[in-house]
């Protein structure tokens, strides 16, 4: 069961699962929008968290000092998650009886003032938070390293839990795409949300079924895309971020084979059987096409489908370009995820000489 | 339910829960403060309190037995008595004391204006003096005020004086109505001042006193505290942060509270004293706490003090690393790059500051594991520190046909130890990782191929002088044990050889089965004829004495080993491991025919040669195809104590934890045990060989080998040589390559022969005490290339060695000297100069003392027991005999020489009027005068009028 374990939990198994898995969660929202959902959930959950808890390598893990602070807030996801779906499926059922969503019933639209009612709560909001921390820090020391040596680097060298789910991107990217293109695009498309959402459905209060492609867009960048990630690199990569599976021990000689190929090599080398043309462009034009057709055509077919022509009409053209990019950036992702899984492909695009790799 | 209006909550719920929320941060904060308050170290200080407070009390007692109670009551009748005397004398004492408070007040107000007159002096001098530079008026007048100044200054300081000796006077009486309480009371503080004092220093142990619970307490113990944090700070030695240097600080004592003070050597760790502090800790030992700290020898991060772990604290092994771990929750540390050193290895440390010597004094274990590298030649593999300029490890194979036969070699290279189980060459076959039938098969081939190299190269052009001519036996074992072979060689079935256990020369046992008897014969008579550069002396053997011992070693047989037949060349194998070294940097195709247009001969030359490349035998021996420098096999050393932890390959061997010194220790046991458990292709399997080593041996070769840091002690914490010592260390080196210190005991070191000597030391090569001071420098340097028998009544040998140059000659005279600290040249008086009736009292009292009954050569004809008198004049220092003459037995402790002058009283009180000093400077003349005035031979004028 273990061994079964350890081998789904490779991403090349468990993002597929991860996807399927968000996907029916999509489709059966109001089951998961249940109080019933959640304490059989968080039963099953908690079983299957103590049987896991009783193998001493999945145990060392989880609490390792710097992993404690990710499982707490893992818990916290799971659970606001659940808040947020549980409260629009409420709003749904009510609105489609005809009622106003739960926010907009009398006594919540009441009226109170900021001081007791939020200022004194936000105060003992501190306290409590204040005395946890002073607890936490007493019970678990901070884990302090030795001094820094620099001929000695850590292994697994890793970056703070919040960029994990970016340096697992460095897996299937070039640097400077992980590191740079991609995040300055999260930033970006977070920021311009407001201005491409023109659904005035939902405005103050929460519901699924009025704002489907908002919630489940949002919903697969944030669970499938960040939060699974951050697992992935916190708890299941080890030395040489290497894959470890969740029972298996953390040991520094595992070598794994990878030999990962471009695509300009995939198509001159072993499918025309000549060697690399010399230009830049000629050389990577396979991947320049491919690439190109990804945006232009994915964009192309879909304003010809009815939600397409529905949303130009609704956004307008500067607002869908823009959204219609910002999602085949963030699919991106999951493209390379798994041409790099089925073919072992290196890059798309690899122009080295001016640091580009796609 | 309803609230009042605009508020979302009860207005009373919010304050409960407010208030509770403040109590529980009130209290999370004082746990913090306790958390803080709470260290391991002060629960172990305030045990050390009890510790002490035990021992204090116990002190007192022992103290307080050895008090004698009478004289104490005693004393204390008088202090009552006195106490009567002084009351009843009462009014009269009051009369003086209030005398004596008057002249102190007096003098107190005269000291009160002095300061006044003393004031304005220097003020008026400052303004004088500037008005006198600047040339301003009225110079004159300032002078007058100040002379005047001056004068009253002087006459109020006179006045206090005056004021002083009244009071003195009347201090004197009352002293004297009181004099006998007074002394009384001084008579008792003698007696129990010492038990007083240990009694305040036992009130502070206790721990229930007020003051020590306020200066203790939570936040209030930043002011004065008892309980703290005990450090040193060393300015002469830096941690590398590896940003930057900062100053050593070691806060050991926090916890190891008496490690400076003698009188807790019983305890438990921590409260143990220092086991050694007269060499180390202590402020008047060489490395006293506060300029050493404990780290710089110890290891370990010693400017912590959080827990037990963080020190890196290191077990000496298993079972104390379990104890630690149920006591002190102890686990490995991690990427620590020095942790403590396990107790065993500690004088590893030595090394870092006193590099520059062959042995460092007192540092037994790591001076054992420094010979043991150099008897087994491990420096010749690896490049070790202050080793380079030894010579190779293992005789020279370049004439080797003249001593041995083609199939024993093969057979020892197989197996040397099946031969001799003392062989100190390694094994190389046979061994964990390739006993596989095909390895072996392999193995098999490449040594015939090298035994076949190296009889090629063999010079044949080399030819025995000598021919065995048959000998004695018995004679030939006698001498063997007698002459000094066994200062360096073992043999079994002389007893004493192996009593004395020296590892210098091979174990001999075996020897018929082994060599030429034609060469054994010339190796014993002549042994630089058949090795220039061999260490082994000649003892100056006749002819008949050289048959003797080689007839004896000759019938040393190991016939199983003789027996031994070496499987032939299997040409097949021999090929495949050729192509294989070929392949490396060719195609298979160009490989092959590489191989073919070789002939038969050439490709058994060529593996022979590339297997004792691969080997590493060239290291070792001088093989002819083989150059003197070309780099030895094995890694470096020179960093092995500073090598990271996980830079040493633990394989799959899961046993052995992962600390520097268990892999040393582990790969020392065997070194071959790290290719367990993989699939190594034949010609990348581990190659260091299998000593055999005992376990004594692996850990002092461990501490060895540890010693080697990648550390910069900074000059001035560094031990440096006088330029004397630098000067002795020297000629140490070649003292140490002759093995001198295997027969003489030189001040106090070596002299293993003398296991075999032990009920008379007399009868064994003489101990060489301040050797510097008593032999003249330049008679040593003639001895040393002309020996010739001093001591006409041993048996043992001085030997003749064939030193390398007369550098080497003058290094071993410079050490003896420097260590002496003597000039180099100390002439005798060319002319003796007697005093008036000197010669004759001389003349009496070597016939009084009867000198002659021993040292007789050259007065009788009996059996000399001591020395030739003649020798004295140009080998020994004068000042030398003077000193051996007033205390011989001080000198030599085993001496049979008489001391005439028995705590410097002379047992002929006739003669020069028994002036012990005056008959000694006597003798010592005579001796001037009689002895030859060459180094041997010639006999002095007046010698032979006599």
């Amino acid at each position: 069961m273990k061994d079964f374990v350890n081998l789904i939990a490779d991403p090349k198994y468990s993002f597929t699962l991860v996807i399927i898995g968000f996907f029916i969660f999509m489709k059966y929202y109001y089951v998961v929008g249940t109080k019933k959902f959640l304490y059989w959930s968080t039963a099953i959950t908690l079983v299957v968290f103590g049987w896991m808890c009783t193998d001493p390598n999945f145990f060392a893990i989880i609490t390792w000092p710097d992993n404690v602070p990710i499982v707490i807030l893992l818990a916290l996801v799971f659970y606001l998650t659940w808040f947020a779906i549980y409260q629009a499926t409420e709003n749904d059922k009510r609105l489609d009886e005809g009622l106003p969503p739960n926010e907009g019933t009398p006594e919540n639209k009441e009226k109170v003032w900021v001081w007791p009612n939020l200022v004194y709560t936000e105060l003992m909001a501190m306290i409590v938070f204040t005395a946890l921390l002073i607890i936490w820090s007493i019970f678990l020391k901070a884990p302090l390293e030795e001094p820094a040596n620099p001929t000695w680097a850590p292994n697994p060298a890793k970056a703070p839990w919040y960029f994990l789910g970016l340096q697992e991107m460095l897996v299937y990217f070039d640097p400077w795409m992980a590191g740079v293109v991609l995040p300055v695009l999260i930033i970006v498309g977070l920021i311009a949300i407001p201005f491409i959402d023109t659904n005035p459905e939902g405005n103050g209060f929460y519901s699924f079924k009025r704002r489907k492609f908002a919630m489940a867009g949002f919903l697969f960048g944030w669970l499938v895309l960040w939060v699974y990630l951050i697992i992935i690199g916190t708890f299941l990569r080890g030395p040489n971020w290497t894959f470890y599976g969740p029972f298996e021990y953390w040991d520094h000689h595992k070598v794994v084979a990878e030999s990962n190929v471009n695509l300009s090599e995939f198509f001159w080398i072993k499918g025309l059987g000549t060697a690399m043309p010399g230009s830049i462009i000629i050389r990577e034009i396979v991947g320049i096409i491919v690439v190109s057709a990804y945006f232009g055509l994915t964009t192309f077919i879909f304003n010809k489908t009815e939600m397409g022509r529905n949303l130009f009409r609704s956004l307008g053209k500067a607002r869908y370009y823009i959204l219609i990019g910002l999602i085949l950036f963030m699919g991106l992702l999951p493209v390379k995820m798994y041409l790099r899984w089925l073919f072992d492909l290196k890059y798309l695009i690899a122009m080295p000489e001016f640091e580009f790799n796609l | 339910m309803k609230h009042e209006p605009g508020m979302a909550y009860k207005s009373s719920t919010l304050h409960k829960v407010f208030a509770f929320l403040s109590i529980l941060l009130l209290f999370c904060t004082l746990g913090m403060f306790l958390d803080d308050y709470i260290r391991p170290w002060k629960g172990w200080q305030i045990k050390a309190l009890a510790v002490k407070e035990e021992k204090l009390k116990k002190d007192i007692e022992e103290k307080l037995g050895t008090i004698d109670k009478e004289k104490l009551a005693q004393v204390e009748a008088q202090i009552v008595e006195g106490t009567k005397i002084a009351a009843e004398r009462e009014t009269e004492i009051n009369v003086i004391a209030g005398k004596l408070n008057e002249v102190k007040a007096k003098i107190h107000a005269k000291k009160l204006e002095l300061s006044v007159y003393n004031g304005q002096v220097s003020e008026l001098t400052f303004n004088w003096e500037m008005a006198v530079e600047k040339k301003k008026p009225g110079t004159d007048k300032m002078k007058a005020k100040l002379d005047k100044n001056r004068a009253l200054y002087a006459k109020t300081n006179n006045e206090i004086k005056s004021l002083e000796g009244e009071a003195k006077v009347l201090r004197n009486e009352i002293e004297d109505k009181k004099k006998i309480l007074i002394q009384g009371e001084k008579a008792k503080k003698r007696m129990i001042g010492q038990v007083e004092l240990m009694k305040q220093a036992l009130a502070k142990t206790n721990t229930t006193n007020p003051v020590w619970i306020i200066r203790n307490l939570p936040f209030l113990d930043f002011l004065d505290p008892t309980v703290k944090v005990e450090q040193v700070v060393l300015d002469n030695y830096v941690d590398d942060r590896y940003f930057q240097k900062v100053p050593k600080v070691d806060r050991c004592q926090t916890c190891h509270v008496f490690i400076d003070k003698p009188g807790y050597e019983d305890q438990e760790q921590p409260f143990k004293t220092h086991s050694n502090l007269a060499l180390m800790v202590s402020r008047d030992s060489p490395h006293p706490k506060a300029q050493f700290g404990c780290t710089s020898c110890h290891g370990g991060e010693g400017h912590r003090i959080n827990d037990f772990t963080s020190i890196a604290h290191t077990p000496q092994n298993q079972e104390q690393a379990k104890e630690w771990a149920a006591k002190y929750n102890w686990h490995e540390p991690h990427k620590i790059p020095q942790p403590m050193l396990p107790l065993q290895h500690t004088e590893a440390s030595c090394y870092k500051c006193h590099s520059g010597v062959e042995v460092i004094p007192a540092a037994d274990d790591y001076n054992k594991g420094k010979q043991l590298v150099t008897d087994y030649g491990c420096y010749a593999c690896h490049v070790m520190p202050g080793m380079q300029e030894k010579k190779k490890a293992g005789p020279s194979l370049k004439r080797l046909a003249a001593k041995l036969d083609k199939n024993w070699v093969k057979n020892w290279i197989w197996d040397p130890f099946g031969f001799n189980p003392h062989s100190r060459m390694p094994s190389f076959f046979q061994q964990s990782n390739n006993s596989k039938p095909e390895f072996m098969k392999k193995n098999i081939a490449e040594v015939n191929a090298m035994g076949e190299f190296l009889f090629d190269k063999n010079d044949d052009s080399y030819r025995v002088e000598y021919r065995y001519a048959g000998g004695d036996t018995e004679n030939g074992k006698e001498l063997i044990s007698s002459v000094g072979c066994i200062a360096c060689h073992q043999v079994e079935g002389i007893e004493s050889s192996i009593k004395v256990g020296s590892m210098k020369g091979p174990y001999l046992t075996g020897t018929g089965s082994k060599v030429d008897k034609n060469w054994l014969v010339q190796w014993l008579k002549k042994p630089n004829h058949y090795q220039a550069d061999t260490i082994m002396p000649s003892f100056r053997l006749t002819d008949k004495e050289a048959n003797d011992m080689a007839a004896y070693l000759m019938s040393l047989k190991n016939e199983t080993f003789e027996a031994k037949r070496f499987t032939n060349l299997d040409k097949d194998l021999r090929d495949e491991i050729l192509l294989e070294y070929f392949v490396a940097f060719d195609t298979i195709a160009a490989a092959k025919k590489k191989l073919e247009r070789m002939s038969d001969y050439e490709r058994t030359m060529e593996l022979g040669k590339r297997s004792i490349g691969k080997y590493g035998c060239y290291s070792c021996h001088s093989i002819e195809g083989f150059k003197d420098d070309r780099a030895p096999i094995g890694p470096n050393l020179a960093k092995e104590g500073s090598k990271p932890v996980h830079q040493f390959g633990f394989g799959h061997e899961k046993d052995v934890p992962h600390t520097r010194h268990d892999w040393i220790e582990a790969h020392l046991g065997n070194p071959r045990r790290w290719d367990r458990g993989t699939d190594k292709p034949f010609k990348d399997l581990t190659r260091m060989p299998q000593f055999y080593l005992k376990d004594d041996e692996i850990q002092a070769m461990t501490t060895y080998v540890l010693g080697f840091v990648d550390e910069k002690i900074p000059e001035r914490g560094m031990h440096k040589l006088s330029p004397e010592e630098k000067i002795a260390e020297k000629g140490f080196k070649a003292i140490a390559k002759y093995n001198c210190a295997g027969c003489h005991k030189i001040d106090g070191y070596g002299g293993d022969i003398l296991a075999a000597y032990e009920d008379d030391n007399n009868e064994g090569p003489p101990w060489l005490v301040n050797e510097g001071h008593r032999i003249q420098a330049d008679w040593l340097h003639h001895f040393l290339q002309n020996v010739h028998p001093l001591r006409p009544w041993l048996a043992v040998r001085m030997p003749s060695f064939h030193y390398d140059n007369n550098e080497e000659i003058n290094e071993i005279v410079e050490y003896f000297r420097n260590k002496s600290g003597e000039l180099a040249f100390d002439p005798p008086p060319i002319r003796v100069e007697w005093e008036p009736g000197e010669r004759k009292a001389a003349l009496a009292l070597f016939e009084d003392y009867a000198c002659a009954t021993c040292h007789t050569t050259g007065f009788n004809n009996d059996e000399a027991a001591a020395p030739n008198l003649y020798f004295a004049k140009r080998r020994l220092r004068s000042s030398w005999i003077k000193k051996w003459l007033a205390g011989p037995a001080e000198i030599l402790p085993y001496t049979v020489m008489p001391n005439f002058w028995e705590d410097g009283e002379a047992q002929n009180q006739d003669i020069l009027g028994g002036d012990s000093d005056k008959q000694i400077e006597a003798l010592t003349k005579y001796l001037m005068e009689i002895g030859y005035s060459e180094f041997h031979g010639k006999m002095n004028k007046s010698a032979r009028n006599r």
